[in-house]
């Protein structure tokens, strides 16, 4: 539930979804806090977003290789 | 005046032990009584195995009576960051959630120490599962700066750093995700190297992000952590990162300078960077003119802007993290420290899309990384901004982020080594890093060799009092 800890209700709504989609519970007094890294992993995750081709792929696709090596 | 034996080199030493001049049993007596008189001070180790430590010693003693030399480390004290599983000797993590934990089987790097006879000193600390951290609130105190107590090691191999920069061992393992070995060695005024991605198997190691995690050495000279790569380098193939490579000659470019070696500097990435010191970018600088005096040639480059880097290794460290403690975190979130409790909630708020979006920039990012190495030998770049800062700047409300550029080369994979560049007028480290191409830690090690013998750093050591009597 959003409270007074922050002065974005809409960023701490979204944090309290989340929270409760990944079965996380919000230890009291911490709340505050955890909205503040939040704040700055949404930063984070906004500066990634840049222009590249469909083509791009990720770093570490599966290698089947690395899979089959050990078994 | 003969070195005190806790400033003799693992090379040193080894040379002493083969020629007769000392035991390793003294070697190991000696570690042990400073240890007992210093690291009250320093807080550095969890855990000290005397007994087993005594015994190894005793073997490896036995073993050059016999003839039997199984390699540089034989007889040799070290220590581990109390990460890597030890059979028989607790892990902790530094964290409440493991007290009890006693693995039954070695990590691959502890095994490998001990199949060539080196003596384990023990268990050191670490900020709580490598990220939270440093912190009051864990079952063991953090670890603390031997060039000034009230200051900070850095981490999270922050027990490796001070131990090492405090002369309890020559050589101590850490690891890196974003930079926990070379932060505490910037912080601690050792050498801390992170090898290249794959290049040290993990297996055993507990793991805080599989794609950004490396093992490597810290030690007080560079010929120390060549050795002590020389020892764990290699395929282990229950390691799904292990690289399937040739294992360089680590002490094969030691003694041969920088003649004629092209180092690119990126300079755009620190001498603005919030938190930079006037002293720690001098000391860069002047770093760069003494290897151009030796025979390098210093080019500017320019790189992806910092903070990209950045983000894109903590949004795939957080999420890593996360996951590995999920269930934890469920079940029993008080049990973490506050630090690493407010970093690691963070990987349960990134998206799929948003981690997909990292690794394709990841990349990207190492693309460019190995683009400049294609026209340069290394990089020479910062790594912590700024001399280690106390204990009192940490808000005790909201974990610390002290100004240091190491998270690139997690990123990449490429290896990187924090070297000390000199010392702050108030007698605390400073430091910047050698970048190679990847699998080139010889190139690495050399220029930092030939660095070290040009400024003979190393022959400055804390000089707290407790430390001078031991």
């Amino acid at each position: 539930m959003a409270d007074s800890s922050t002065d974005d209700p809409a960023l701490a709504a979204e944090f309290d979804i989340l929270a409760k989609r990944a079965g996380l519970p919000i230890l009291a007094g911490r709340r505050p806090a955890l909205l503040q890294n939040y704040k700055d992993l949404k930063r984070m995750t906004a500066l990634m977003r840049q222009p590249r081709t469909a083509a791009a792929e990720p770093a570490g696709a599966y290698s089947i290789l690395s899979v089959t090596r050990s078994v | 005046m003969a070195k005190a034996l806790h400033d003799v080199s693992i090379a040193e030493a080894g040379a002493m032990l083969r020629s007769g001049s000392v035991t390793s049993m003294a070697l190991t007596e000696h570690a042990l009584d400073r240890i007992r008189s210093v690291d009250p001070l320093i807080s550095s180790f969890i855990t000290v195995t005397k007994e087993s430590a005594l015994a190894d010693a005793a073997a490896a003693d036995a073993a050059f009576a016999k003839g039997i030399d199984k390699g540089p480390m034989q007889g040799i004290p070290h220590a581990l960051k109390d990460i890597y599983g030890t059979a028989g000797i607790r892990t902790t993590c530094h964290s409440k959630l493991l007290l009890d934990n006693i693995p039954k089987e070695d990590s691959v790097v502890a095994a490998k120490f001990k199949a060539q006879g080196a003596v384990m000193l023990g268990k050191l600390a670490t900020h709580e599962f490598a990220l939270g951290g440093p912190s009051f609130d864990l079952p063991f105190p953090p670890a603390r700066n031997p060039w000034n107590p009230d200051c900070i090691p850095g981490g999270s191999s922050s027990g490796s750093g001070a131990a090492v920069a405090a002369g309890l061992v020559r050589m101590a393992m850490g690891s890196d995700t974003g930079g926990s070995i070379r932060g505490p060695a910037g912080y601690c005024g050792t050498i801390g190297l992170k090898p290249t991605y794959g290049l040290v198997s993990r297996r055993g190691v507990f793991p805080l992000s599989y794609t950004l995690d490396h093992c490597g050495p810290l030690s007080w000279t560079v010929e120390d952590s060549a050795i002590a790569m020389e020892v764990i380098a290699g395929f282990d193939p229950l390691d799904p990162a292990s690289a399937d490579v040739a294992v360089p000659d680590f002490r094969g470019k030691l003694g041969k300078g920088v003649q004629g070696l092209r180092l690119g500097l990126p300079r755009g990435w620190f001498v603005n960077a919030d938190g930079a010191s006037a002293e720690t970018l001098k000391a860069i600088d002047d770093a760069a003119q003494t290897l151009a005096k030796l025979g390098a040639t210093i080019e500017e480059i320019e790189l992806p802007d910092y903070e990209l880097y950045n983000a894109c290794g903590r949004v795939i460290m957080f999420s890593e993290a996360y996951a590995i403690h999920e269930k934890d975190f469920q079940t029993r979130p008080q049990d973490y420290g506050l630090y690493t409790y407010l970093r690691m909630t963070m990987g349960a708020f990134v998206s799929a899309t948003d981690l997909t979006q990292a690794m394709r920039l990841r990349r990207e990012l190492a693309q460019a990384v190995n683009a400049k190495l294609k026209g340069c030998d290394a990089l020479i770049t910062a790594s912590t901004l700024a001399p280690a800062p106390g204990f009192s700047e940490a808000d005790p409300n909201s974990p610390p982020n002290f100004p240091i550029q190491t998270m690139p080369f997690d990123v990449t994979g490429n290896p990187a080594m924090s070297i000390p560049t000199g010392f702050s007028a108030s007698g605390l480290p400073l430091s910047m890093q050698i970048v190679g191409r990847a699998f080139d830690e010889p190139t690495v090690l050399g220029i930092g060799a030939a660095f070290e013998a040009a400024t003979k750093l190393p022959e400055r050591r804390p000089s707290f009092a407790v430390a001078k009597a031991a």
